[in-house]
């Protein structure tokens, strides 16, 4: 849309200064406390807390491991199974089962019938049992659009708690110029029927994270 | 009384007596209850981190003309569009104007109260653009015609068999009230709308100044579909959702998730800085942040319930209070309920017609106690009864009812004496058989319990025999 | 004889003397003599919840005055108690006597409040041997911060059976002038708070409020309920006689 007068905004941010002309609210009393307590294993607590929401953690030690459980998990799947068009993923995908109805990122995007979607992730956090996505992860929908998502990751890309994190994307431009980042924690889920848990509404219903010990 | 008062009154009256509905809503708590204080316990010092997240809304709200510039400035980087609306009816043209440019048949929306505040959906329903709200406590209203009845869940009022009965009237081919089925029942209708959609709305629930991205937080990950799928997706928020550093969200996402829901953090939390990049797989190609004031700049100029601004629309509030749990969340009237809704509310439609929210509470302090981000609701709840004294805008049979109060308690021997007078009355009326009818002075008080035993002498009279000692 | 002035709230005055008698009997038992300034009225809150702060102030400053030269104040209602400690400071901000106000606040203290934290007593000698609930009335719990206090006591009287009612601190539904603005809410407030006490089966139901118990007998009179209210200065106040258990005097209520 060309851009649009919008003689409001002047009238807005004159309202606002005016407001604020009088001087700030009385200001509030911080504390320095602590608010989380110190993670001493981030991985046991990545663990316990993909336990509680839900999540699939299965540990690998190498990309050899990676590739026979990503396999096995896809193995039954006759729809389409779109991927992140990551070299690592494209490494992986030589020793699947044949058969399998493959598209890469670099060929579009999920559509309405994708049944799995495997991407990367940018971080893991330890104190939710978090993964930590991108636009860049093959696309925004890929990384909700389908009933199964399978995350790759590896040990080094856990964090311990969000502090951490965004300490981490603060200096990481390439991680904010992505147009989408998200935090996610479990499959997608409601209670709004009686607040009872049901798992799999809009996103996937079942998230699993193959968590790899060695890099790529 | 205004119309909105008598409604409230009406509509109160009949839910408070409905017994059915107190149970539905007490379990509902009582499970949020359970959940939240499970949830806290992730936390070392609550306390800690409610001063924590209050500090940080007050250095946005008491900045918010930078921080919404230094926002806007980052947007526009990124090739995306800010509107400043000063009132609904501005924010309902650029949305409707947008819509029919781009030719938009079919609108995806995840949660937004700022939609409900200004009636957009109805707008653009107007245009014959079909709005499918994709929250499922979102979509089971609108089926039902109705507002939400809460702003977290909005459905809460409903028990799994009305919503089987109602999916089985209105989406064909469900017949159960198993949860996971109807769940399933509303995934497929919304799949179809998301794929198709020419538009997503969303609402947003932090806008983050420094790296100039909205925050939606959902669940179930219809905020996320809306916002990739769509050519264009349109972002509507109040001013005030601000917040100055990304950082700031390691605490507020967290904490609207314990006190909104006593999970350790919402499934899904987004950030949405543009439009889709220039190398990337899939995204809208437009991104439009639509911010509206709507009354919120006055409130920021009243420097005694400016953190009123504060909100994060967690609903904590909601649950604890009494009165919500009585009358629960239609009774209201106006999009925002229960204790914030009833401060908020006299500030952006006028304490005319709405004082009456201000007055509906006993003042019990429950949601003040909640509040994550220590807003002084119930206290604001007084300041907004006292505002409405000072404009008028009370009756004048009370007005003169205080003054008569105030000069009786000014002179000690006319409140004896009144006392005295006041007792013989009551005794008198008891004795002829009167209490309880319309005859009787205390029927305002005995239309809804008994009477207390009137004595036959006050404690000064009392005393005055004992002499202060036993 | 260390001294307290009694702050007797206007409706205890008029409707409920008893619960007056009582404390100072029990503050006698603890070794205080007790005085009543004759020249109290009211501490304005009814109009200060209701929005009329400049009928109010009036009110506050009268108050102020008349237990100026009280060195301790003692009151047997949490929500009285609040208006001069929490709120005098604020209505009388542009007084010349808000110093003496904040001052005054300092010194007047909620009847339990008084007994454990001021007096440090927690046993007053008391018999009551029925099976009773709590109720924490809002004003006792939120803003003054009593939660503890009225339980020692109640631990400590001979033969009582204390038991915790389900949501003891909901609020009651009395607030002041909405328990006939809103009365309907208010007495759904009333019958939940009812229920949870007959749940419990409890045979009375005490708070540190009588503005609370009022409304709370009312609900169940007209409930038909087997619970009656009783306020915690009566229970304190009450030792059994030689024949052994005997149940209190009066327990307001009427049967319409």
């Amino acid at each position: 849309m060309e851009q649009t007068e919008n003689s409001g905004r002047e009238r807005i941010l004159h309202r606002i200064r005016a407001a604020l002309s009088g001087g700030p609210a009385h200001p509030v009393r911080e504390s320095d406390a602590e608010i989380f307590a110190q993670i001493p294993d981030p991985l046991e607590r990545f663990q316990s807390e993909c336990a509680t929401n839900h999540t699939e953690c299965i540990l690998t030690a190498n990309a050899t491991a990676t590739a026979k459980v990503v396999g096995e998990i896809l193995g039954p799947i006759s729809g389409e199974i779109f991927l992140q068009d990551a070299s690592e993923l494209r490494q992986a995908a030589t020793s699947f089962p044949t058969g399998l109805n493959l598209r890469w990122s670099s060929e579009g995007s999920p559509v309405e019938e994708t049944q799995a979607t495997v991407t990367l992730a940018e971080a893991l956090i330890a104190l939710t049992g978090s993964i930590f996505v991108s636009s860049a992860c093959g696309g925004r929908s890929a990384t909700v659009a389908a009933p199964l998502h399978i995350v790759v990751a590896h040990l080094a890309q856990l964090v311990p708690d969000l502090q951490t994190l965004f300490a981490a994307m603060g200096r990481d431009t390439a991680l904010l110029k992505n147009s989408m980042l998200c935090l996610t924690t479990g499959s997608s889920r409601t209670a709004d029927i009686e607040k009872i848990l049901v798992l799999g509404a809009h996103g996937p219903k079942r998230l699993v994270v193959v968590l790899q010990r060695d890099q790529p | 009384m205004t119309n909105a008062a008598s409604e409230f009154l009406r509509s109160a009256a009949a839910k408070s007596g409905d017994l059915r509905h107190r149970q539905i809503l007490r379990t509902s708590v009582d499970t949020y209850n359970t959940a939240v204080a499970r949830g806290k316990t992730r936390f070392v010092d609550w306390e800690a981190a409610r001063r924590r997240a209050q500090a940080i809304k007050w250095e946005a709200v008491n900045h918010l003309d930078n921080y919404l510039l230094q926002f806007e400035a980052r947007v526009k980087e990124r090739d995306g569009h800010v509107f400043w609306a000063e009132n609904g009816e501005q924010a309902r043209k650029y949305i409707l104007d947008l819509a029919t440019a781009r030719g938009v048949r079919t609108i995806v929306k995840s949660k937004s109260m700022v939609a409900e505040e200004i009636h957009l959906t109805t707008a653009l329903e107007q245009l014959g653009i079909r709005v499918w709200e994709t929250d499922l406590g979102e979509f089971i209203v609108q089926l039902r015609n109705e507002p939400p009845y809460h702003i977290v869940t909005p459905a809460m009022h409903l028990t799994r068999s009305d919503i089987a009965q109602l999916f089985k009237e209105k989406l064909g081919g469900v017949n159960t009230d198993d949860p996971e089925k109807l769940v399933a029942a509303a995934r497929a209708a919304l799949r179809r709308a998301f794929f198709s959609a020419e538009m997503g709305i969303s609402g947003v629930n932090f806008l983050v100044a420094d790296a100039g991205m909205i925050a939606i937080t959902t669940n179930e990950g219809n905020g996320r579909l809306g916002s990739s799928l769509p050519k264009i997706h349109v972002a509507l928020t109040g001013i005030e959702k601000v917040v100055p550093r990304l950082e700031d969200l390691a605490v507020l996402w967290p904490m609207l998730a314990t006190a909104g829901t006593g999970q350790a953090v919402t499934c899904y939390n987004t950030l949405v800085g543009g439009p889709r990049g220039k190398d990337e797989v899939d995204g809208p190609e437009e991104f439009h942040v639509v911010l509206l004031d709507n009354g919120r700049s006055e409130l920021l100029a009243d420097v005694e319930q400016r953190d009123v601004l504060h909100c994060i629309r967690c609903g904590a509030c909601l649950n604890v209070c009494p009165v919500y749990r009585s009358v629960g969340g239609h009774a209201y009237g106006t999009t925002y309920q229960g204790p914030i809704g009833s401060v908020l509310t006299p500030h952006l439609r006028g304490l005319h017609d709405f004082q009456h929210l201000s007055y509906a509470s006993s003042l019990c302090g429950a949601c003040t106690g909640v509040c994550p981000v220590r807003i002084d609701l119930h206290h604001h709840l007084l300041h907004n009864r006292r505002n409405a004294v000072k404009a008028g805008e009370r009756a004048w049979g009370e007005r003169f009812g205080f003054r008569a109060f105030r000069w009786t308690m000014l002179h000690p021997t006319w409140f004896a004496a009144l006392g005295w007078a006041g007792r013989l009355a009551l005794r008198t009326v008891n004795a002829l058989g009167l209490g309880g009818t319309k005859l009787d002075p205390l029927r305002p008080w005995t239309k809804e319990r008994a009477a207390p035993a009137i004595p036959a002498r006050s404690f000064r009279s009392l005393w005055k025999e004992r002499c202060g000692t036993n | 004889m260390p001294k307290v002035a009694l702050f007797i709230p206007c409706f205890v005055d008029q409707l409920n003397p008893e619960i007056g008698l009582d404390m100072a009997k029990v503050l006698v038992r603890a070794g205080y003599e007790a005085e009543f300034t004759r020249g109290q009225t009211c501490c304005g809150q009814p109009a200060f919840n209701t929005g009329y702060w400049n009928d109010a102030k009036p009110l506050a400053e009268r108050f102020v005055k008349v237990f100026r030269s009280a060195e301790t104040v003692v009151c047997p209602s949490g929500s009285c108690t609040t208006m001069v400690r929490n709120f005098y400071p604020v209505l009388l901000a542009k007084s010349h006597l808000r110093d003496e106000a904040v001052k005054l606040g300092q010194r007047v203290f909620e009847f339990s409040e008084f007994l454990v934290k001021v007096a440090g007593r927690t046993d007053l000698g008391a018999s009551f041997p029925h099976r009773v609930a709590y109720h924490d009335a809002c004003h006792a719990l939120r803003e003054l911060g009593l939660k503890q206090e009225p339980r020692e006591l109640l631990r400590h009287v001979q033969g009582l059976e204390l038991v915790e009612m389900p949501y003891s601190d909901d609020c009651c539904g009395f607030g002041g002038t909405f328990a006939t603005k809103f009365g309907m809410i208010s007495a759904a407030m009333g019958n939940a708070k009812a229920g949870n006490a007959e749940n419990v089966r409890a045979e009375f139901l005490t708070s540190t409020d009588p503005s609370c118990l009022m409304h709370i007998e009312g609900i169940l009179r007209r409930r038909n309920s087997p619970v009656r209210t009783i306020h915690l200065a009566r229970i304190l106040a009450h030792q059994c006689g030689p024949e052994g258990a005997a149940a209190p005097e009066s327990a307001p209520g009427k049967k319409s």
